[in-house]
């Protein structure tokens, strides 16, 4: 630890390192980190649209899909992987706790300019219907986490399971409303069924929606909660991925070019 | 014409060439395989009126569909299934679903040999023309697409609205029901993390930054240097505090404002059976040609007339297509003009009880390669379709045929006219 510093000689470099770090832009200037963090936006974002369409794709879009099974299960996992991966890059880089929370932005920007003009917009649904998850209640407190713990296997560990229930928690808030029961077509369902039925989608029938219908291992009916702990199982798992990402695909071969000049 | 304004006549031009809708194909139905239309299903008795609108009024689909016992073994058997307008997207809004008698919300389960009377009642919901269908999509096999309509939706001066009752009798209107809610409510969690963002990137830089990360161990997060100080850690606390404490508060919200919330409803079941189809007639085919440069298709079968009256033969129904044994009143009752076409009987006229005709049904109809109804390039060369008989004094038979098909002649296939 720095504060443990026993040395003259480990004390004077960290001076140094000090100096080093307060020194003044000159041949390069804010106008880098300026263009840096805005082009990244796309990238980071279009990276994180694209993870989370890959594995959790319908279940982002609509309202009736984002059922108490399998929603907290797939969206923990598919989303936390772009984010785990950036926080490695830019902890280890600039030691920023922002990887998470810089990707929710972006994600936050791509997916809702993506929902208003092209599903809103063009294929006229109402927004109410295909609004996106956000992902940056649970990514600021996954950095909250890297920040205190300064480990990615502490924030993997504790940041997994933590995120799983933030993701669910964050956007049960305005699930909620589309939850109460309404009397449509002489049943019981709930304001997100109806909006499944009434807002057509020809070719997303009903029956690959998947909803818990009740089975032996749901466990005393309280399949949300044995998903959440399933959930975030599986998050840590995709933050591995994520960190396999950073490590292997991102920064390594980085390390490894700029070695060779 | 100045080259600006020779530029923008193209564009124009290329534009409407590429929406112009090419009347059936509205849907790409025509890129099914062939046995994909005929060997699974039969729609019949389809009607879809009135055939124009004002947004907010309602047009009605009626129909039925046969899971026919030919269902190719290639595919998944039919177990669940899903009857829906196929339109572009929700440019209409389904009111009411009904399926022999009973109210479908959702899917339901069916089987070989099933027959399915639907009823769906849909309001306009943006205007324009739009070109709509009856569809059953079957899990594992994808969405079979009925014969479709023209409708044409006017706008309306009323803005467009779905009232919807729920169950503590409160109505709400469910286009854009509570989306500035969800909007406001994600924004807010969004301006944190642009706080978050910014604190750290207006406050920090990352060319220096890299200079020193590389030269000291990654879980140093070095406030002596001044990485991150103790002024970071404290900001960061209280954002990562007013992220929780918005939380809690949008529980809080939540749970007393909607204090009854349900799991979504999936509600499957199995729609009570039609009345049995009469046995009037036994049908062995014997055999069919196909002349793709006359778009002809001539079927030889064997009728016998098992009943105890005069029986005829009224139509052959194939995927989306109805081929009619009578004249243009005839056709017009029985669908969408488009997929209805004349279907000669030869010889014509009633079968007697006990009687066994030879029949040759010719059908000359571009529909047919159309909507690539007939294979000519295929694995499997043997269409299916429904022959439609009826019993003087009333009762019908829908027999099922399977027969092979013979191609008598070949179009093009890469170079025209070859
Ligand atoms: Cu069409």
């Amino acid at each position: 630890m720095a504060a443990g510093t026993t040395t003259a000689g480990e004390r004077q470099r960290r001076l140094e390192l000090r100096a080093l770090l307060n020194k003044k832009y000159k041949w390069i200037d804010r106008k880098w980190d300026l263009v840096f963090w805005i082009t990244a936006i796309f990238v980071v974002g279009g990276a994180a649209d694209i993870t989370k369409q890959l594995f959790a794709g319908d279940w982002d879009f609509w309202t009736d899909w984002k059922d108490p099974q399998w929603w907290p299960v797939i969206t923990a996992f598919a989303t936390i992987i772009i984010p785990s991966a950036l926080q490695y890059i830019q902890w280890v880089a600039w030691r920023f706790p922002t990887g998470a929370t810089y990707t929710a932005v972006c994600f936050f920007m791509c997916a809702w300019v993506g929902r208003y003009f092209q599903w809103h917009v063009a294929e006229s649904y109402p927004l109410s219907f295909v609004w996106p998850i956000s992902i940056v209640g649970a990514a600021i407190i996954l950095d909250w986490i890297l920040l205190k713990t300064r480990s990615f296997i502490l924030t993997s560990l504790f940041g997994g399971p933590i995120w799983a229930l933030l993701v669910w928690a964050f956007n049960y808030v305005p699930l909620a409303a589309y939850l109460q029961p309404a009397h449509f077509m002489n049943h019981v369902l709930t304001v997100a069924d109806v909006q499944g039925i009434v807002y057509i989608r020809s070719q997303t029938p009903e029956y690959l929606r998947h909803i818990e219908r009740g089975a032996l291992r749901s466990f005393l009916g309280e399949t949300q909660y044995v998903s959440l702990v399933f959930g975030g199982t599986v998050a840590v798992a995709g933050y591995w991925i994520g960190q396999f990402i950073g490590r292997y695909l991102a920064v390594w071969p980085i390390r490894r070019y700029i070695k060779t000049l | 014409m100045t080259k600006k304004r020779r530029l923008t006549w193209i564009a124009v031009l290329a534009i409407a060439a590429f929406i112009a809708p090419s009347k059936a194909f509205a849907h790409g139905e025509a890129g099914d395989e062939p046995f994909l239309k005929d060997l699974t299903t039969a729609f019949y008795d389809v009607s879809i009126s009135p055939k124009a609108i004002h947004v907010g009024e309602p047009v009605t689909i009626t129909g039925t569909v046969r899971i026919l016992d030919t269902w190719p073994y290639t595919l998944d058997p039919p177990q669940t299934a899903y009857i829906t307008p196929v339109v572009p997207g929700p440019v209409f809004a389904l009111e009411d679903r009904v399926i022999n008698g009973q109210p479908a919300p959702g899917s339901f389960f069916v089987e070989r040999g099933g027959v399915y009377q639907f009823k769906m009642v849909m309001v306009g919901r943006e205007p324009g023309r739009w070109h709509v269908h009856p569809g059953i999509a079957v899990q594992g096999t994808g969405t079979l697409v009925g014969p479709g309509e023209w409708v044409d939706v006017q706008p309306a001066v009323a803005k467009f609205t779905f009232p919807v009752t729920l169950l503590n009798g409160k109505v709400i209107d469910l286009e854009g029901y509570q989306s500035s809610f969800v909007w406001w409510w994600s924004f807010a969690g969004f301006l944190i993390g642009v706080a978050w963002m910014l604190y750290w990137t207006l406050s920090k830089r990352t060319v220096t930054n890299l200079a020193v990360t590389t030269q000291i161990g990654i879980n140093e997060d070095a406030p002596d240097i001044g990485l991150i100080t103790p002024r970071d850690q404290m900001w960061m606390n209280v954002l990562a505090g007013l992220t929780i404490a918005l939380l809690i508060l949008g529980w809080f919200y939540a749970a007393t404002r909607y204090p009854v919330r349900l799991p979504q409803q999936t509600d499957w079941f199995a729609p009570r059976p039609l009345e049995p189809d009469l046995k009037l007639a036994e049908v062995r085919p014997e055999g069919a040609t196909w002349n793709d440069g006359t778009d002809t298709l001539v079927m030889k079968v064997q009728a016998k007339n098992v009943s105890d009256s005069p029986i005829t033969l009224k139509e052959y129904v194939m995927g989306m297509t109805t081929f009619v044994n009578g004249g243009p009143d005839a056709q017009a009752q029985a669908g969408p003009h488009e997929y209805v076409g004349q279907l000669e009987v030869e010889p014509n006229g009633p079968i007697a009880p006990g009687e066994t005709k030879e029949l040759t049904l010719r059908i000359a109809n571009p529909i047919l390669s159309e909507e690539r109804l007939i294979p000519t390039r295929d694995p499997q060369q043997f269409i299916a379709g429904l022959l439609r008989f009826e019993k003087a004094g009333g009762g019908e038979q829908f027999a099922v045929v399977r027969i092979n098909v013979i191609p008598t002649q070949f179009k093009a296939q890469y170079i025209p006219g070859l």
